[in-house]
């Protein structure tokens, strides 16, 4: 199905349902999506889903542990609706990589770059492109949402590299939570502005009369797809509803949480359900403390005042969102996925505070902190038709080294490739060079996170 | 018979670990076993079919290529193979292969009793488990020829025994139908004189993926699109390359007459294909894409009146003279430059080198220097940024690896970066010449300065030689397809490649160039990507090539002297307009290929046609987009970005994206930025509201400043009726007339800007 339309007037929902119904490619409220909430900074490990309680107090950090719903698995008492529902979520405890800095950290986990020394821009693209890339090149969707949306994505240390910025994610920047949200480009904000907008396209239509016959290569049909598409952004109102929350029930609002947090997560899944298929969220602002990020070296936060500061808002909203997913029958399309670019070392540091805050004592106070540690860490993965309350992979007494099912950022990437049905050893894309880069470089899916769930 | 080889110690049959389809494959082994013994006991191997002992190199290399199994994605894969398995890329390596195969692990991949149960052949063909797939079919040709070389004792040939000298396709050129078909046959010519029939064994690869294919045993099928074609056939480390060219057969009666030797190349191609080319294009036309072209603006409105009024005959020679003089050349092109050169803000310490730098490039180009010059001075570069402005480039690419890749991709058209870890796949360039062209680089000195990255750069005295990583040995400068120099240690190597790159008789240099410029200017070019010039990738025009690089050179490598050839030529003044023949042309220049307008320009343009301006840190007021030193602007103007301006990470221009995309239709539909440019107190929109001349005269100024054309009959009326009509304000109430006719205009203005014809140069 084309969407190449002639006139603005068959952009409304039931235009494109009538041309739906003439050809059906799959349409995208079909299609497998991903929802990722991205750490930034890195999550502590230890004091969130691989507690050691029976290890001296240089490491173990002051949270008691608590049991689950399931039999293995124990959290720490930071997550207690976590535990709760446990039998929907799977823990993988055995990722492990060599990257230390969060650009590389980021960039080998987002893009499964191996080489672990900081750049200031990514070498290779993020999964996110590269995923929204092959999705585009399947042909026309149905849906009028961009394939590849943001609710606070990631945008640091990650990109789209020789892709090309065409596979930037819609960006929805700015607290959900505000009574002002407001998502540019969706919607107008108000009638007199559409009608303009209206008015204007019309005499454009009239006047764009450049000889078409050159097109051989369809760059001006592009452009006229991506203009409907654009014009139905703004204009149509099934899409403004899939961004306004003030059409979800207050209660549901209340479950995530009136918070950032809360709400970012509800409008990811309220996207994927109206057919987003790459959504990624990223958990950073005010409500991390004082460094606005998960990043607690002790010269940014008091690790534990940081962890107690965000454990409410963060127990809550994931797993309002995993509960969601499974309540509103999305578990066996969307494969969601918690995760930061690394743990946090094991072995409590002190440092002195650089600056009074949130979750910080004032500047000088010896606080403690852990830093940077890719050689294990956590992650937990639900929906997408896997087998959950499971625990994959383990660590060792400390927490420090993977001692069993070890896995690596490419086994992370070919995990969530493999969900969105892309054949992840075979796919090559060329970078600038015309050298042919393949998208996962030495990896595996995982497994125990296949769809139907294998031991 | 040496039975007991397979079962040796400790179990390992497999790669190392035991898992659960062993027992699987015991039992498969001992059903096979039990039909060997039954076979070998008739007496008779099923097996022998050659006469001549099979070696190893030349019998069986090949097969591994033809199968893939030393591709780059699995057995070559770089560091240890796969599983444990490592061969070398597409056999280049034929030794280390020939070890790994027979002798790696105790020679446990080869079983000499009994061949048909060898574990290479077992996994080739999926008889056990194979990550890889089926590779090889049981029985077929080079399954046999395994077979027997594996029972004739695996032998690995002698460095005295023939190789393969040479490929030769046939027929070597044809002339092919549009959905044609063309079976290639390969002859390897090998040392002693013999030939041999490779085909089957052969890979082949058509360069132009959208006009043909080439299948797995040579057969070329065309597609629909009329031109110039290339196969690449690959053997052994060996390559040749198969030329075809697909006429359309149309009838060319009417030629616009040739003005100088590009339209004598151009028009000669199109009559041997039978392509009729479009007829020349009007004067406003004309105007537009060669200001676009030449200097990234589009022509004033007074420049467009005064150009279309003007009787003389050579009115469009005399512009491209106006447009070569103008600043707007220099700044088009240092901004073409800046980027593949690296000019790249990553810290703001970098603001000074950069302008510095980029002042340098436009200098250079408002005066014209030859090109060579331009070129010598940039690589032989010594001293600070300051003082020096081209050692900036020093700053941003550091090591000799980085340098030489840069410098052969961007002055000679050839990717080195494939042959710094194995030979080049397509081309004939070994780890050898890689690093003896990174030798030119190993000189280099440097001393830190005050501003952090930054160093003084300069000759360090001392014999220049890299180290090959694959020989471990040392080697001195080699120019490419050159012996080693002996440079003597207070020289500096730079000079001599700078020497080697300006010399007439270099084959790259200026070919490198000229075709640069010509997909600049004609949107393909004649080797196509433009940085990727091999001999597997023929130039789609050879003569006309060859021609421009001639007459580059002997102008002196003049730049202003190429570029005016080019626009001058009837070629470049061909309409965009598709004739009933040419519409599918997409690589003989019959016609001009539109394209998108690039991001400086675009917005450059968009503020030209709105009387708006748009502001940029660290530069005056009024500064134009293509102006602007480097890629830090891209930060700060989303325009900018999502229309593509690229950030000079890389050398290829691929780099700026062309095409395209949600965010650039949502940023012309709804952003502030647009709203804010047509509504800016001193643009156009508000002075033609409010100016004095009628109607018609403020419509067609509308058109002259935006598709420097006067407006059609029909277009001027729907624009007068536009005028006439009520504009109601947001509460929905009409509008009184200032404001309704300054409303109007801006909608005029937005309507025309966001046209297919502004938006892209034709």
């Amino acid at each position: 199905m084309q969407l190449g339309l002639t006139g603005f007037a068959s952009l409304t929902w039931p235009g494109i349902m009538r041309l739906k119904a003439a050809s059906s490619p799959q349409p995208s409220q079909e299609k497998t999506a991903v929802i990722m909430v991205w750490l930034p900074g890195g999550l502590s490990h230890i004091d969130c889903y691989d507690p050691k309680p029976n290890i001296g107090s240089e490491y173990r950090g002051p949270f008691q542990t608590i049991s689950t719903v399931v039999p293995d698995l124990q959290l720490t008492e930071l997550l207690p609706r976590h535990a709760r529902i446990a039998d929907k979520y799977t823990v993988l405890r055995s990722m492990h990589h060599m990257s230390g800095g969060h650009p590389a950290g980021s960039m080998t986990m987002l893009s499964g770059d191996p080489d672990t020394r900081d750049k200031s821009k990514p070498k290779y693209p993020d999964w996110m492109s590269v995923a929204a890339y092959l999705r585009s090149k399947q042909g026309p969707r149905d849906c009028p949402l961009p394939n590849y949306v943001g609710v606070a994505p990631p945008t640091e240390y990650n990109g789209p590299a020789y892709i090309g910025n065409a596979f930037l994610p819609f960006a929805v920047t700015g607290d959900p939570n505000l009574p002002n949200f407001d998502v540019p480009n969706i919607g107008l904000s108000s009638e007199a502005e559409a009608r303009r907008l209206g008015k204007r396209v019309a005499l454009r239509k009239q006047l764009d009369l450049l000889e078409r016959s050159f097109d051989k290569e369809r760059e001006l049909q592009a452009l006229d797809e991506f203009e409907s598409q654009a014009m139905t952004l703004l204009t149509n109102s099934k899409t403004r509803d899939a961004f306004d929350l003030s059409k979800e029930d207050p209660a549901t609002r209340d479950r995530y949480g009136r918070n950032r947090w809360g709400q970012q997560l509800l409008l990811a899944r309220r996207l994927v359900e109206a057919g987003v298929e790459i959504l990624t969220s990223s958990l950073h602002g005010p409500l991390c403390g004082r460094v606005q990020n998960w990043d607690d070296h002790a010269v940014n936060h008091h690790v534990f005042d940081a962890l107690r500061f965000r454990a409410d808002a963060y127990d809550q909203a994931v797993t309002a969102l995993i509960e969601d997913i499974y309540e509103r029958g999305l578990d066996k399309r969307v494969l969601v996925c918690v995760t930061g670019e690394f743990g946090r070392t094991p072995k409590i540091s002190y440092d002195r505070s650089t600056g009074a805050g949130n979750a910080s004592a004032p500047t000088g106070t010896l606080q403690p902190g852990r830093d940077h540690w890719p050689r294990a860490f956590s992650n937990i993965w639900a929906g997408g038709g896997i087998r959950t309350g499971q625990v994959i992979g383990a660590t060792d007494s400390r927490a420090e080294d993977v001692i069993e099912r070890a896995c690596g950022p490419g086994d992370f990437l070919a995990t969530i490739y493999q969900h969105l049905g892309i054949d992840y050893s075979k796919i090559y894309i060329s970078d600038l060079n015309g050298r042919p880069t393949p998208i996962v470089d030495n990896g595996r899916a995982i497994r125990e996170l296949a769809r139907g769930g294998t031991a | 018979m040496n039975r007991t080889r397979q079962f040796s110690g400790s179990g390992r049959v497999f790669d190392g670990h035991w898992n659960a389809s062993m027992p699987r494959f015991v039992f498969s082994l001992m059903a096979a076993w039990t039909f060997l013994a039954t076979v070998a006991a008739a007496g008779e191997t099923p097996s022998q079919t050659s006469s001549a002992p099979l070696t190893f190199a030349t019998d069986i290399a090949p097969i591994l290529t033809k199968t893939g199994c030393n591709g780059g994605n699995c057995h070559a894969k770089a560091g240890s193979g796969q599983n444990g398995f490592r061969l070398s890329l597409f056999g280049f390596e034929a030794d280390e292969d020939y070890e790994h195969i027979v002798h790696e692990a105790r020679g446990r991949r080869v079983s000499p009793a009994a061949p048909e149960l060898s574990l290479i052949l077992l996994k080739a063909t999926n008889t056990v488990p194979h990550g890889g797939g089926k590779r090889l079919e049981v029985g077929s040709a080079s399954y046999q020829r395994i077979v027997d070389w594996i029972s004739q004792g695996m032998l690995p040939g002698q460095p005295t025994d023939p190789h393969l000298v040479k490929l030769e396709v046939q027929p070597a050129q044809a002339a092919m139908k549009p959905h044609g078909t063309q079976q290639l046959k390969v002859l390897g010519h090998y040392s002693d004189g013999s030939q041999r029939d490779v085909t089957e064994l052969s890979i082949f690869e058509a360069n132009d993926k959208s006009m043909a294919e080439a299948n797995a045993s040579g057969l070329v099928t065309t597609f629909d699109l009329p031109g110039n074609l290339a196969v690449m056939v690959r053997y052994q480390g060996c390559v040749s390359v198969f030329n075809a060219y697909i006429p359309l057969g149309a009838p060319v009666d009417h030629l616009p007459p040739a003005k100088n030797f590009i339209d004598e190349q151009v028009f000669t191609n199109l009559k041997r294909i039978g392509i009729p080319p479009s007829p020349l294009c009007d004067d406003a036309t004309y105007l537009r894409r060669v200001s676009i072209d030449i200097a990234g603006h589009l022509p004033t409105v007074e420049e467009t009146e005064a150009f279309l009024a003007d009787k003389s005959p050579d009115k469009r020679d005399q512009l491209v003279e106006t447009l070569l003089g103008s600043p707007g050349y220099a700044d088009y092109f240092a901004n073409k430059w800046a980027s593949l050169l690296k000019n790249r803000r990553d810290a703001v310490s970098d603001k000074a080198a950069n302008f510095a730098f980029h002042f340098w490039l436009r200098d250079g180009l408002l005066e014209n220097k030859p090109y060579d010059q331009m070129v010598r001075e940039l690589l032989g570069a010594t001293g600070d940024i300051a003082s020096n402005p081209p050692v900036a480039w020093y700053k941003r690419v550091k090591e000799p690896e980085r340098q030489l890749e840069d410098i052969a991709q961007l002055f000679l058209g050839v990717r080195m970066q494939c042959a710094q870890c194995h030979h080049h796949p397509f081309e004939r360039w070994s780890q050898r010449d890689y690093y003896g062209f990174s030798a030119f680089f190993t000189q280099i000195g440097r001393t830190p300065t005050a501003t952090a990255d930054e160093d003084v750069i300069f000759h360090k005295r001392g014999i220049a030689q890299a180290i090959d990583k694959k020989t471990q040995k040392p080697v001195k400068p080699m120019a490419l397809g050159g012996e080693e120099l002996q440079i003597s240690p207070d020289d500096d190597p730079r000079l001599y490649l700078a020497d080697w790159m300006g010399d007439p008789e270099n084959p790259y240099f200026a070919k490198a160039l000229v075709n640069r410029y010509w997909k600049h200017f004609f949107k393909r070019g004649l080797i196509e990507p433009e940085d990727d010039i091999r001999e597997t990738n023929p130039p789609s025009n050879p003569e006309l090539l060859n021609a421009l690089a001639k007459f580059f050179v002997e102008s002196g490598y003049d730049l202003k002297a190429l570029v005016r050839a080019m626009t001058q030529s009837q070629t470049y003044q061909l309409s965009s307009t598709p004739n009933q023949y040419n519409g599918i042309d997409q690589q003989n220049f019959s016609r001009f290929y539109p394209r998108h307008l690039q991001a400086e320009v675009l917005l450059d343009a968009v503020d030209q046609a709105t009387g708006a301006r748009s502001n940029f840190p660290d530069v005056p007021s009024g500064t134009l987009a293509i102006s602007l030193p480097d890629n830090s602007y891209n930060k700060s103007s989303y325009f900018l970005k999502v229309f593509g301006r690229p950030d000079a990470t890389s050398v290829c221009e691929c780099e700026r994206v062309q095409s395209s995309s949600l965010a650039q239709s949502l940023h012309l539909l709804n952003s502030d930025e647009i709203r804010q440019k047509l509504t800016v107190n001193t643009g156009r929109a508000k002075s033609l509201s409010e100016g004095k001349q009628d109607n018609p005269a403020k419509i067609r100024e509308l058109y002259l400043a935006t598709l420097s054309r006067e407006p059609r009959e029909q277009e001027m009326n729907i624009a007068l009726e536009y005028l006439k009509e009520p504009q109601l304000d947001a509460a929905g109430k009409p509008l009184a007339q200032p404001q309704a006719a300054r409303i109007a205009f801006e909608d005029l203005l937005w309507a025309l800007i966001d046209t297919k014809e502004f938006i892209f140069n034709h």
